[in-house]
């Protein structure tokens, strides 16, 4: 068994940070979280650097750990700028992925997934857009909410309700998957302002009002959308969970960088010098568990109870990190990076799966194996 | 005062509260306490609640001004650090000083704004000094860098002042939380006169005031604490997820009652603490409380409470804020264990 990721993989990660710490300057990380406005040019160097890759995922994985570790807002903006490849990936048509998926892949592009509305994020199952049939293709209607990329896209991977449940217990039938485009006629996107962090980071909610949409641009089979997402998300939890381990390890260095610049007497005091030690285990854990849940699904072997916990511990270990190193530092946290990375690390416990749906979906799994086993 | 007047004066306060601060909380983050503001402070007697009113203020006793910090905390956090800022961090050491009752009317009446500038919670000193006739240096870590009257900490060589001054320069940035408050940096150049150092010895007395007042400290943290979970139970009862109300998940509850039941205690305990070693355990637990329950109620408004239209993740930022305005949480376990364990516990 080998702990080690392969030399082109760490040759990214090295380059990740050194581009990182280049392009992600004090000034655009502030100007960004300042005026809430979209990374536009720094996504494009971050495509010309060609950090963006599906061939091999682990680029992607740990490019995400390294922007992230340096600023989570421009980070992860550029990043998710292909945010939803791998349901084309998966599920796609030939012409969809000419269309869509590879213009995306080149930069030309930008993606976003839909799925939560103003009455639905957890409850993936309980939204209410719906795609009726018409002679011509589809017409949808609904509402989405807290899009990432939503006034940037231009299309958006959409789930919406296309028939009745057949029941109670299979709400999660009857929901189809379709490719909508942003400037299409109907559709109205509202870019939301005000997020405590992550506010590199493009939010929007939309409405779609009478939006044509064509067969074509139905993904998967018709019916079939909730399970196309759970997918999605069973990849996409793990860069979440890059993220977390990222932001937990940008939080130490910067605690670090803080200690290695005061008198020696306080970095000698033992309660400190076990808050590190506690805070480099608990992340060494969650790169750990990460990268576990990633040799899975880069495997087209996922584990959704471990995606799930590396996406819970992951998330858990940012939150906690941040609020112990602000602890040390104390008000000279005030005004500087330690700051927007306590406000970044919050979002991690919310979007792509709260940490409370990650803990049912473990149980779920868990308790189901012990039944199969019997 | 007496058990009834405390409950008359603290029934006013929540109604003022509840009419003048609870929809202006929002606009009190985006566009600071306003001068109104400011004067109904003043004319509630708040501003110099706890100065006795031979001295021109309320004469208010200290558990009564708890309450009414808590009450205050409760709908806008902003409101009630500024009025402690003004009673007990200004007002209360002038008042120390015997001479200074001219500053003490204006503050109370709201005609002038004031601030303290220390570093007694940083992790190290700053760097303002008083060499001779003149008072120099800067300090980046002041709440209400713009007020009209400094009362500043400086050192000089085995001693230590609380003057008062005039800046040279201010600074104001954006703060994590208080955003109602302005907050930065200033800087002093002056030549002062003995006429304006209101006390000699200063470390000491005030780092003896922000132990004995750490209370208050606790009461607007438990305000805080209360209204962030008060606005999670409500949420709990509209919002739906899988056809059930949040409440209806165990999970939930459990974290929602866990809290409830916390700041319970927290606010009985706030009403008989007396020794400073009470007040300082209060303190640091209501500030570990107000953080956890923030971070709970945001969770729970999921989506909704990361954005500031809900008014949830103010509680996350200010809470934080909080404890890193007014704890050091090494001198604090120093000052804790040294009486109950030995004099250099918590040394290493
Ligand atoms: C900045 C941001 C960006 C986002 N980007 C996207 C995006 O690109 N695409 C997209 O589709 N969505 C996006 N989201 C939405 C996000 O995925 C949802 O906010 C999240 O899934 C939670 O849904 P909700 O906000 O409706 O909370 P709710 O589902 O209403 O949940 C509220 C609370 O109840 C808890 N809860 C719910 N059910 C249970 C249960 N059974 N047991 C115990 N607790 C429960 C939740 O964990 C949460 O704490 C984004 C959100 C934010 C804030």
């Amino acid at each position: 068994m080998s702990f080690e990721l392969p030399q082109e993989v760490e040759e990214t990660r090295k380059r990740a940070r050194d581009f990182a710490l280049r392009e992600f300057t004090k000034d655009l990380i502030d100007r960004y979280d300042e005026t809430e406005e979209y990374p536009n040019e720094i996504r494009k160097k971050v495509f010309d650097s060609g950090f963006i890759t599906i061939e091999n995922p682990w680029n992607m994985l740990v490019a995400m750990e390294e922007f992230c570790r340096v600023d989570p807002g421009i980070g992860l903006s550029t990043l998710a700028s292909v945010f939803g490849s791998e349901i084309l990936l998966l599920y796609g048509t030939d012409e969809q992925k000419e269309k869509y998926l590879y213009p995306t892949l080149k930069g030309e592009k930008i993606s976003a997934v839909a799925v939560t509305e103003p009455g639905a994020g957890s409850d993936v199952a309980g939204i209410s857009s719906r795609l009726e049939k018409t002679d011509k293709g589809w017409i949808l209607n609904g509402h989405k909410m807290f899009i990432t990329n939503g006034t940037v896209a231009d299309h958006y991977y959409l789930l919406a309700r296309s028939a009745p449940p057949p029941s109670k217990e299979k709400r999660h039938h009857g929901l189809t998957l379709a490719i909508v485009e942003r400037r299409w006629k109907g559709v109205n996107p509202v870019k939301l302002k005000g997020k405590l962090g992550m506010r590199a980071t493009d939010t929007a909610e939309i409405t779609f009002e009478n939006v044509e949409v064509p067969n074509e641009n139905i993904v998967g089979e018709e019916g079939k959308g909730f399970y196309i997402i759970m997918t999605f998300f069973n990849i996409s939890r793990v860069y979440v969970a890059a993220q977390s381990v990222g932001t937990a390890q940008g939080i130490l260095d910067l605690l670090l960088e803080y200690l290695s610049s005061k008198p020696s007497s306080f970095r000698e005091m033992e309660y400190v010098q076990f808050a590190l030690a506690e805070m480099s285990a608990l992340i060494e854990a969650a790169r750990n568990i990460t990268y576990k849940a990633a040799t899975k699904v880069f495997s087209f072997n996922p584990d959704p109870a471990l995606t799930s916990m590396a996406k819970y511990y992951a998330a858990e270990i940012a939150n906690q990190v941040a609020n112990v190193a602000f602890k040390i530092v104390g008000m000279e946290a005030s005004g500087t990076k330690l700051e927007k990375l306590y406000r970044d690390a919050k979002i991690t416990e919310i979007w792509e799966g709260t940490s409370e749906i990650e803990k049912l979906v473990i149980s779920r799994m868990i308790l189901k194996r012990i039944q199969e086993a019997k | 005062m007496s058990s009834e007047e405390q409950k008359l004066l603290v029934s006013m306060i929540e109604q003022f509260a509840k009419t003048e601060l609870e929809n202006a909380a929002q606009k009190i983050e985006k566009e600071g306490i306003s001068t109104d503001l400011r004067k109904r402070l003043a004319e509630l007697g708040l501003l110099a609640a706890t100065i006795p009113q031979s001295e021109g203020g309320s004469g208010i006793d200290r558990k009564s001004f708890s309450l009414i910090l808590m009450t205050l905390a409760k709908y806008s956090a902003s409101a009630a650090y500024f009025t402690y800022l003004q009673n007990t961090l200004v007002n209360e050491l002038l008042f120390k000083s015997q001479n200074k009752k001219e500053e003490i009317a204006k503050i109370a009446s709201g005609e002038a704004t004031a601030t303290l500038v220390h570093d007694l919670n940083l992790n190290f000193q700053h760097e303002i000094f008083v060499k001779g006739s003149d008072l120099y240096g800067s300090n980046n870590f002041v709440t209400l860098p713009d007020a009209d009257i400094h009362l500043v900490l400086a050192r000089s060589e085995g001693s230590s002042y609380l003057i008062h001054a005039k800046p040279a320069s201010t600074g104001i940035r954006k703060p994590l939380g208080f955003r109602g408050l302005s907050f930065g940096n200033v800087n002093y150049k002056a030549e002062i006169g003995s006429d304006k150092i209101i006390f000699k010895d200063a470390e000491n007395i005030l780092q003896n005031h922000f132990f004995e007042t750490g209370d208050q400290i606790a009461a607007i943290a438990l305000g805080m604490s209360e209204s962030a979970i008060e606005k999670a139970i409500e949420y709990s009862k509209e919002r739906k997820a899988f056809e059930s109300y949040l409440y209806e998940f165990q999970p939930i509850s459990a974290a929602l009652i866990d809290m409830k039941g916390r700041i319970e205690e927290l606010k009985k305990a706030l009403m008989l603490t007396e020794s400073v070693q009470e007040k300082i355990t209060l303190k640091l637990n209501s500030l570990e409380t107000a953080r956890l329950a923030s971070r709970i109620a945001l969770q729970i408004h999921g989506g909704y409470g990361y954005l500031e239209d809900l008014g949830v993740e103010r509680y996350y930022r200010d809470s934080m804020h909080l404890t890193m305005l007014a704890s050091n949480y090494v001198k604090e376990m120093k000052a804790l264990s040294k009486d109950v364990i030995a004099p250099d516990a918590f040394k290493i």
